[in-house]
């Protein structure tokens, strides 16, 4: 199957009302954009040769290599010709350190992933007819293009905000007296999302808090937070970070949606409280993802419930490659799944030091 | 604990404290001389019950942990404290004594570090109280019970506090006169800044150390020799401390000096792992382990000049690279091996990183070691030494460039 034929059958999917999963489909993509990525990705094809894996000795999508999400600071990883990039996405970091690259023929397809889980999971009572307010605590993406979260955000807004749906955030500054008054001018009758990095978030709360600012944000807003705080801001675990938003924002656990992402993927992870308030929450996963979790020491799936390292089958990674190898642990909940929140406080190891920190590139 | 019983704890060791400032220099200096000459020995009761210990407490190989304590600590005797004393606080320097109460906030797992920072406010008549680190919940424990037998006059200047969960109570911790801490960068700021400018406050931040091998000791006859010293170094403590190597320099011409090194390096870990076995790494460390040699398998299928050398059961990893370029260190027995044209060329390289630096271990410069080892200090290293003795320190290394001792000193000049 060429790759034109797997996006148009993943476009269909992705745009359909509610995309559902669909193992035989899943199953069948997955292996074509295997076999298209292993004859055009020069790079990762020798890593999958080196391991003894071609396309035809592969029956299950499960077998399908992942790759290292390091790999994309180090390798250019495309399977499309390099002078046909049309976007580049990068990893954040410092200027002088190396960062991952994501390179994108086409957007076609990444917009389609971003928006379908956007909407399901952010918007669930977004009608047709209905425009949403969206208000982003993170530059846009005319500010920064090689961001692919300024790049999620100011497509959602084309697709779903209102005309008064901006950013917040410029030149590296939360601009708090603008977002004030936005804030003022929320409305009731629509859904309103606050969306950002969480620690924009904690820079927000931290002013609010300096003007002794308390704020009761209507039922019909839900915040989305992302990210870490790369060594930035004061850092807070997700239980904190989560009282805080209600103590000083008025909006409840249950109307904060977490999302799980990486430059190095096409698709997003987020939290169910939305779509299911009554359920545990978990990341949901799109119909065109897979995840899984192996135990770092063999590479074996490990059993249900236990935690293991993510590695992610991401169909809409049809312009690099679709499996992915994350350095972080997660679970299975139910149908989706959880990651394992990094200790905050936890000691570091005396006097020696991680060598990402000498980076300045806190991963 | 709560705030209010840490405050009591400061308050009752303080007094503990006014016991000792009676009694001379000399005399507690003779006390914590048999102290260590009780823990130089690896049959006396404190190390055997330290090295039975620590393994439960920290995931360390039994055998790990037993070589580690004897490389580290057999040569802390009475003489090397008597050594070090004469060194800071000898009879030509001022009168010399510790502030009224020291707090001492452990972290980490290697346990000299740890009896070091504990005791040494002592020998200036300070009394100590403790809070351990959680990698390491047993040394502090251990050298309160070993002091109340071998110096028992010294025992109630000694105080090991429970862990301290809420930062209300380290803040009340924070109240001593005088506060040692180790960390992150990050976490010596935010003690730091809870802190008054009248008191002392000794940090020592995040560290690393490197190897550095010149081609007289990357020579076919001397590699293999090098590669085990270099394994010993790496496989003690696990690779947890600031002396253990996280990088590998092979200065040389040769376009396959590097190749022969990492060859070598790979084997001496093989056989450093059946003598002192890999401890338990956890989930997190694994998969970031598991991360860095897909990485690393996945760029030497792309480039000759990257190759990764590991036992199928991942107990080491080493990954000869193509450039000098620095690269994440998931430690537990991972080791880069990067070539590197010049002295110069190291030195540039380094000096991004000077304020990190511990210590070097060099090897193979012959008539130019000297000068290079000078360079290196110039370059921020506190400790040069010969590959194989990373792991043992003198008793005076002068860490983060300061003395043992005389940081915790109030120092005053006697002119009548």
């Amino acid at each position: 199957m060429k790759r034109e034929a797997i996006e148009q059958a993943l476009l269909e999917w992705m745009r359909s009302k509610s995309p559902v999963a669909d193992d035989a489909r899943f199953q069948t993509l997955a292996l074509a954009l295997f076999a298209h990525q292993f004859e055009h990705c020069g790079a990762y094809a020798r890593f999958c040769a080196g391991r003894g894996v071609l396309p035809d000795t592969i029956k299950g999508w499960q077998e399908i290599p992942a790759v290292p999400t390091g790999a994309f600071k180090e390798l250019t990883l495309t399977s499309f010709p390099a002078q046909e990039s049309q976007h580049v996405f990068r990893t954040s970091g410092t200027s002088t350190a190396t960062r991952g690259e994501l390179h994108l023929d086409t957007l076609e397809l990444y917009e389609a992933s971003l928006l379908a889980s956007f909407r399901h999971a952010l918007f669930p009572d977004l009608d047709d007819d209905t425009k949403a307010r969206i208000l982003v605590l993170a530059p846009s993406r005319q500010a920064v293009p090689d961001s692919s979260l300024s790049h999620m955000f100011g497509s959602a807004i084309e697709r779903f905000g209102d005309t008064e749906s901006h950013h917040f955030v410029r030149d590296g500054a939360l601009e708090t007296a603008r977002l004030r008054q936005a804030i003022e001018r929320i409305p009731t009758d629509r859904p309103v999302l606050v969306c950002g990095t969480a620690f924009s978030f904690v820079h927000w709360l931290d002013a609010l808090t300096d003007a002794d600012t308390r704020l009761k944000l209507p039922a019909n807003v839900r915040i989305m937070e992302t990210g870490g705080y790369k060594g930035r801001a004061r850092e807070r675990s997700q239980d904190e970070l989560y009282a805080e938003i209600e103590a000083i924002l008025g909006v409840p656990a249950q109307r904060i949606v977490n999302q799980y992402g990486m430059t190095e993927l096409g698709s997003q992870f987020y939290d169910s409280v939305l779509v299911d308030p009554a359920g545990p929450r978990r990341k949901l996963t799109p119909a065109w993802t897979r995840v899984r979790f192996d135990d770092p020491r063999t590479g074996h799936e490990v059993a249900p419930d236990q935690f293991g390292t993510i590695r992610i089958l991401d169909l809409a990674n049809t312009g690099s490659v679709c499996a992915i190898q994350t350095a972080d642990l997660g679970r299975s909940i139910g149908t989706g799944f959880e990651v394992a929140g990094r200790e905050l406080g936890a000691e570091e190891r005396g006097c020696s030091i991680a060598a990402d920190l000498l980076l300045g590139d806190a991963t | 604990m709560n705030p209010a019983e840490i405050a009591s704890a400061l308050d009752d060791i303080r007094s503990a404290g006014e016991a000792l400032r009676q009694r001379s220099a000399r005399s507690v200096h003779e006390s914590l001389c048999e102290f260590f000459a009780h823990w130089s020995n690896p049959l006396a009761r404190g190390r055997r019950e330290l090295e039975a210990a620590l393994p439960g407490a920290t995931g360390l190989h039994p055998k790990t942990a037993r070589e580690g304590l004897d490389r580290g600590l057999n040569h802390w005797d009475a003489a090397a404290f008597r050594g070090l004393v004469d060194r800071e606080l000898g009879p030509e320097a001022p009168v010399a004594i510790g502030l009224r109460s020291t707090a001492v906030l452990l972290a980490g797992e290697i346990p000299m570090p740890s009896l070091l920072s504990i005791v040494a406010p002592l020998a200036l008549r300070s009394p100590v109280v403790v809070k351990s680190g959680s990698r390491d919940p047993v040394t502090a424990t251990i050298v309160q019970r070993s002091l109340a037998s071998v110096a028992p006059d010294l025992a109630p200047a000694l105080c090991v506090l429970p862990p301290i969960q809420s930062s209300a109570a380290l803040a009340a911790l924070l109240e001593a006169d005088c506060i040692v801490a180790t960390g992150s960068d990050a976490t010596i700021a935010t003690i730091g800044a809870q802190l008054r400018p009248t008191q002392r406050f000794v940090a020592a931040g995040h560290r690393f150390s490197i190897a550095v091998i010149g081609d007289e000791a990357l020579r076919a006859n001397r590699v293999g020799d090098i590669a085990e010293r270099l394994a010993i170094d790496i496989a003690m403590w696990d690779q947890q401390g600031c002396l253990s190597p996280i990088a590998i320099f092979a200065i040389s011409e040769d376009p396959h000096a590097a190749d022969r090194l990492s060859e070598h390096l790979a084997q001496a870990l093989a056989n450093a792992e059946a003598q002192w076995p890999l401890g338990h790494v956890d989930d997190a460390a694994a998969a970031r382990l598991a991360s860095e040699r897909a990485e690393a398998e996945m760029r030497s299928a792309s480039d000759p000049a990257v190759t990764l050398l590991s036992d199928p059961e991942h107990r080491f990893a080493v990954v000869r690279e193509a450039d000098a370029r620095m690269r994440p260190a998931p430690l537990h027995r991972f080791v880069r091996v990067h070539p590197q044209e010049t002295p110069a060329a190291l030195l540039a390289w380094l000096r991004p990183f000077a304020q990190h630096l511990a210590a070097v271990a060099l090897a193979g410069f012959g008539r130019n070691e000297a000068p290079f080892a000078n360079a290196l200090v110039e370059a921020g290293a506190s400790r040069v030494c010969v590959p194989g003795t990373l792991q043992a320190p003198p008793i005076d290394w002068r860490h983060e460039g300061r003395g043992v001792l005389a940081p915790l000193a109030c120092f005053a000049d006697v002119e009548i």
